[in-house]
């Protein structure tokens, strides 16, 4: 038991990999597909168990990590594999443990074209996206950050839509420009170490420390470096959320997916760049952040405005659901710039409200189209009186994504709003007139997402492919259920989860605020249900 | 009498361990050629003789490199032993014996007279060698000679298809042209400073008569240099040639000359014509060829990866990519002359040489497979003859993509660690034209990301439309796979004993 303690993250991003392996030799050795899916869906299930080791949580140390491990990897180079976790990165990791398991079965029926290399890419794709999240080392970091792509990229080139080829290299080369410029900045930062401190380094513990003493500082003389610096990183991830103006590859890559693929997509992949502006923007370059915040939070409210008018016109279901990320995502980024505790609580908690949710509406948007192979919101009508149980599960799936109050998605939204409007990163009154701009992006939500449903389920069934359709299978139910019941846990009870967060985000907040609290609502003392 | 040659023995100039390598090397070379007169037509045997000599070479190699208290340098200074020759020689040596690994299936369908095939390899790896080597312009100009002779018959092997016989008479054309340039510079250097010792080089050329005449010599050392590296605007022979010649034959030109060029080009740059500050002419030389290099590096990763983008024939991109790759690789060598310390140098140094190794060890696991597809003739290299095969022949097609991955520099590969390692010392050096080097650079490094991936996308996203017989893989070929596919992994997770040991010896030559 001490051995999994010391090794539990490592073992995390191992026991995928491994799993590849393993499901690779077992096809070789004995040639049965058909034991695939079960193998994959145990790997990641074990893995899911394991992660759950995370909360009973060791102590964390110093730096406010725990489950640390930091051991040479090229010492040449000057890289360590260090890793660990903290409140912000905990829930990251367990999101992509408990999603993973809901996506193999997604996948039960769906995949019947090449189910090893399909199931060997999720599991490496698991592994790199674990990695993400832990690693502590900004060249680790980088490392499995770029990973997470190839397997992403075979994922929607072999199994995705018509347009699959497009969407794939699109993927894959907006965002590897973006990281690649990170990857200039990662290096840049090791020598500006070396020249400030005598020692270069990758490690993020050691730089945020030479950065609060001071040793390292991108103020004064060489606040252009830190925002050239910053906007490297800022890019990468930017691209990933993605913000308004990168985001035009997102709606091809949803759209192209297979189901699977678009569930990990807009659950894990897309957190990882939120994850890491708060997680590396924030704590290294602090004044550049703090001056940056406006352009990025107009970007995220035109993200809001944007990405909700155009989902509210589309005639795929799909594209509508990867539009409507855009303007969640936009969310995220505004709770963050805010740079209250509201504001980056609730972008964490609207991280993971976004994860569940919309990983449940990729998956009841691929439910019907594996029934009638098409997304179109024309072709359906009525369905409720076929299908009255996928229509509930998608009418509570879709509220929670509009941010009804009692069920996720509003705790996250209702903290970014209110750390936004107390927030005094902009001037003046613009803080609460930047949030109101925003709220009008929770009344469009409501409209396109009402729209759709009205469309799809209500009124006369007109289209005689709809009148045998069947309702959702026990095993379809069964991957609803944990969703449905996260969406109404983490709506009634966020308390765990923002407390267990809080120190590492109220650390995040301090820094990048330079010290001082942000807004004024600390006062209230509204950060749980029980303020409201 | 006797006394005489005891003399000279004696003498500590003369270190027969210094160049055991090369001379096992040549002797292998003139055993094979011997072997082939008495008993023609046996590959293998010629081919187990040559891959004896390699290991033996290698051997040697590494004896000297980790025996301490080596004498470091020989023969007048003309030969030294230092981490840039060693780890430059170490990849020719695994350049060569890949080299006739992955020939073993293309000699076989084509019949080729293996032994003279043998032999020219060999002597070729002995030039490369002497590149990385020597130390005088001299030395390098034969060894250099020594290569260029072997390589441009390698490029017609295929005598009877045009397009080789085009490549070769294209390569010797313009191949003379080329070394013309750089004897005419070696001569203008040596008037300047009156030495071929690049060691002395340095030194006179503080009090150089003629700073002039030394500034020509080395612009026309940076075309003959130039024009062997592939680098832009020197490259125009590069896709014609590559396209051309035997597929194995264009994996061992695009990983080994290419490296060698840079072990000179590097040698007689770096450290032929340092920074000394204060000195007006060197200062004044100094600045020129960064600036010129910076403009080749930006051009050469530019140009090449434009060019390779719209490219429909394999061998051509892989052609139009390895001009890209001596691109990234001149970034390293920018470095390296920019650099502030003797550590900052050598480490750059040893950057480029660990870069060659790596994009060697991709390039030559690419081009086993290319040969292999290829069939007979090297019909089969267009783009279209690799649709649809990802899940016909799995072994090959997910190695080819590793590779593929691994050009493109991705992390846990050999090319990730690679590009960090060269672009290292530039950012280092701080100033914003290096800054934007890198930058310059890494965006290349994301187009290039387009051509590279074609071949993924065209492998497992199309559909293959016609047969397919998966090529039988020879024993020979699946050691190259294993071989390539480890390395790729190993230096990309692995590699700090190989940097490591490529800084073992640093440079015997002190920054002024």
């Amino acid at each position: 038991m001490d051995f999994i303690n010391q090794y539990l993250l490592t073992i995390l991003i191992l026991i995928p990999t491994i799993g590849a392996v393993a499901i690779i030799a077992h096809q070789v050795f004995w040639k049965d597909e058909s034991h695939l899916k079960w193998l994959t869906l145990g790997v990641t299930l074990l893995n899911f168990v394991l992660s759950l080791l995370l909360l009973g949580g060791a102590q964390a140390s110093a730096n406010g990590f725990s489950f640390e491990q930091n051991s040479p990897w090229i010492p040449a180079i000057g890289s360590n594999y260090h890793i660990g976790v903290d409140g912000l990165s905990l829930w990251l990791v367990l999101l992509t443990t408990f999603i993973m398991p809901i996506a193999v079965i997604s996948t039960w029926h769906a995949i019947e074209k090449r189910p090893l290399a399909f199931y060997a890419f999720m599991l490496v794709l698991e592994s790199a996206m674990i990695g993400v999240f832990v690693s502590l080392d900004l060249l680790v970091f980088y490392l499995f950050f770029e990973a997470s792509l190839v397997p992403m990229f075979f994922l929607i080139g072999i199994w995705g839509g018509k347009q699959r080829i497009y969407a794939a290299v699109k993927f894959f080369i907006y965002t590897a420009l973006g990281s690649l410029l990170m990857l200039v900045a990662i290096i840049a930062l090791y020598y500006l170490h070396l020249q400030a401190t005598g020692t270069g380094t990758f490690d993020y513990v050691t730089l945020l420390g030479s950065i609060s003493s001071g040793s390292l500082a991108f103020g004064g003389a060489s606040a252009y470096t830190g925002t050239l610096l910053f906007l490297a990183f800022a890019l990468a991830f930017s691209i990933k959320v993605p913000l308004f103006p990168f985001h035009t590859w997102l709606p091809d890559a949803h759209t192209e997916a297979p189901t699977a693929g678009s569930v990990i997509l807009a659950a894990i992949l897309l957190k990882m760049g939120t994850y890491g502006i708060m997680r590396f923007n924030f704590t290294l370059f602090p004044e550049a952040s703090r001056e940056m915040a406006w352009i990025f939070i107009i970007l995220a409210i035109i993200g809001i405005i944007y990405g909700a008018l155009v989902a509210m016109v589309q005639p795929d279901v799909k594209r509508l659901v990867a539009y409507s990320s855009v303007a969640h995502m936009g969310f995220v980024v505004l709770g963050m710039f805010s740079f209250t505790e509201q504001g980056m609580q609730g972008a964490l908690y609207t991280m993971l409200a976004h994860g569940v949710t919309t990983g449940a509406l990729f998956l009841l948007v691929g439910f019907i189209y594996e029934r009638r192979h098409t997304r179109e919101i024309s072709e359906y009508g009525g369905l409720s009186n076929v299908m009255p149980i996928y229509a509930t599960v998608f009418v509570i799936t879709a509220m929670a994504s509009v941010g009804l109050p009692f069920l996720n998605g509003f705790v996250g939204e209702f903290l970014i709003m209110l750390g936004m409007w107390s927030s005094t990163i902009l001037p003046g009154s613009w803080n609460q007139i930047a949030t109101m701009a925003a709220g009008t992006g929770v009344i469009f939500a409501a409209v396109y997402l009402l729209w759709m449903i009205q469309r799809v389920f209500f009124g006369k069934l007109t289209n005689e492919k709809n009148m045998s359709l069947s309702d959702l299978s026990l095993r379809e139910i069964g991957i609803m259920a944990p969703l449905l019941f996260f969406m109404v846990f983490m709506g009634v009870y966020p308390k765990p989860i923002l407390d267990s967060s809080k120190p590492s985000v109220v650390e995040i907040q301090r820094i990048v605020s330079g010290g001082t609290k942000g807004g004024t609502v600390t006062e209230l003392n509204i950060d749980g249900p029980e303020g409201r | 009498m006797m006394n005489i040659f005891l003399a000279e023995l004696a003498d500590p100039n003369v270190s027969i361990p210094l160049v055991l390598p090369e001379m096992l090397l040549a002797v292998t070379g003139i055993l094979v050629m011997i072997y082939e007169s008495v008993r023609p037509g046996r590959r293998r045997v010629t081919g187990t003789i040559s891959m004896a000599g390699l290991i033996l070479s290698a051997v040697a190699l590494f004896w000297i490199w980790s025996t301490p208290g080596q004498q470091l340098s020989a023969f007048g200074g003309m030969i030294v032993a230092d981490s840039l020759r060693m780890s430059f020689t170490a990849v020719f040596l695994l350049v060569s014996a890949l080299t006739i690994l992955v020939s073993t299936v293309w000699v076989e369908r084509e019949d080729v007279h293996a032994g003279e095939y043998h032999t020219l390899l060999l002597f070729a790896t002995v030039g490369m060698m002497f590149m990385a080597s020597g130390n005088d312009l001299v030395i390098i100009f034969l060894g250099l000679e020594t290569l260029s002779i072997a390589t441009y018959v390698m490029a017609g092997l295929r005598r009877r298809d045009l397009r080789s016989n085009e490549s070769a008479m294209k390569y010797f054309i313009l191949g003379s042209y080329a070394s013309g340039f750089l004897l005419y510079g070696m001569a203008l250097v040596y008037g300047a400073t009156g030495t071929t010792n690049i060691t002395q080089i340095a030194l006179n050329a503080e009090t150089a008569q003629f700073p002039a005449l030394l500034l020509v010599g080395a612009a026309m050392l940076v075309i003959g240099f130039g024009f062997k590296v592939a680098t832009v605007p020197f490259h125009i022979w590069t896709p014609d040639v590559y396209e051309g010649a035997p597929s194995p034959v264009t994996g061992f030109m695009a990983a080994g000359p290419k490296a060698a060029g840079f072990a000179s080009f590097l040698r007689v740059f770096v450290l032929g014509f340092p920074l000394v500050v204060g000195v007006q002419a060197s200062e004044f030389l100094h600045d020129s060829w960064i600036t010129a290099l910076t403009v080749m590096a930006i051009l050469t990763m530019t140009v090449g990866n434009i060019a390779a983008i719209v490219q429909n024939n394999v061998k051509r991109m892989l052609a139009y990519s390895s001009i890209a790759h001596a691109g990234y690789a001149m970034v390293g060598f920018v470095g390296a002359g920019v650099a502030k310390t003797a550590t900052g140098r050598d480490d750059a140094i040893a950057a480029v040489a660990f870069y060659m190794l790596t994009y060697a060890v991709t390039n030559l696991g690419a081009f086993a497979i290319v040969t292999l597809v290829a069939r007979k003739n090297d019909r089969r290299t267009e783009f279209e003859d690799y649709n649809g095969i990802g899940f016909r022949s799995p072994v090959l097609a997910f190695s080819l993509s590793l590779f593929m991955l691994s050009l493109l520099g991705l992390p846990l590969t050999a090319g990730f660690i690679g590009k960090v390692l060269v672009f290292r010392p530039a950012l280092e050096a701080g100033t914003s034209l290096m800054v934007i080097l890198v930058v310059i650079a890494v965006i290349n490094t994301a187009i290039s990301a387009y051509y590279y991936l074609r071949l993924i996308v065209v492998m497992f996203f199309r559909e293959r439309t016609e047969e397919w017989s998966e090529p039988r893989i020879s024993t020979a070929l699946a050691a190259v796979l294993a071989i390539t596919i480890i390395g790729v992994f190993y230096f990309g997770i692995f590699g700090n004993n190989v940097i490591e040991m490529f800084s073992k010896y640093p440079v015997d030559v002190q920054m002024r």
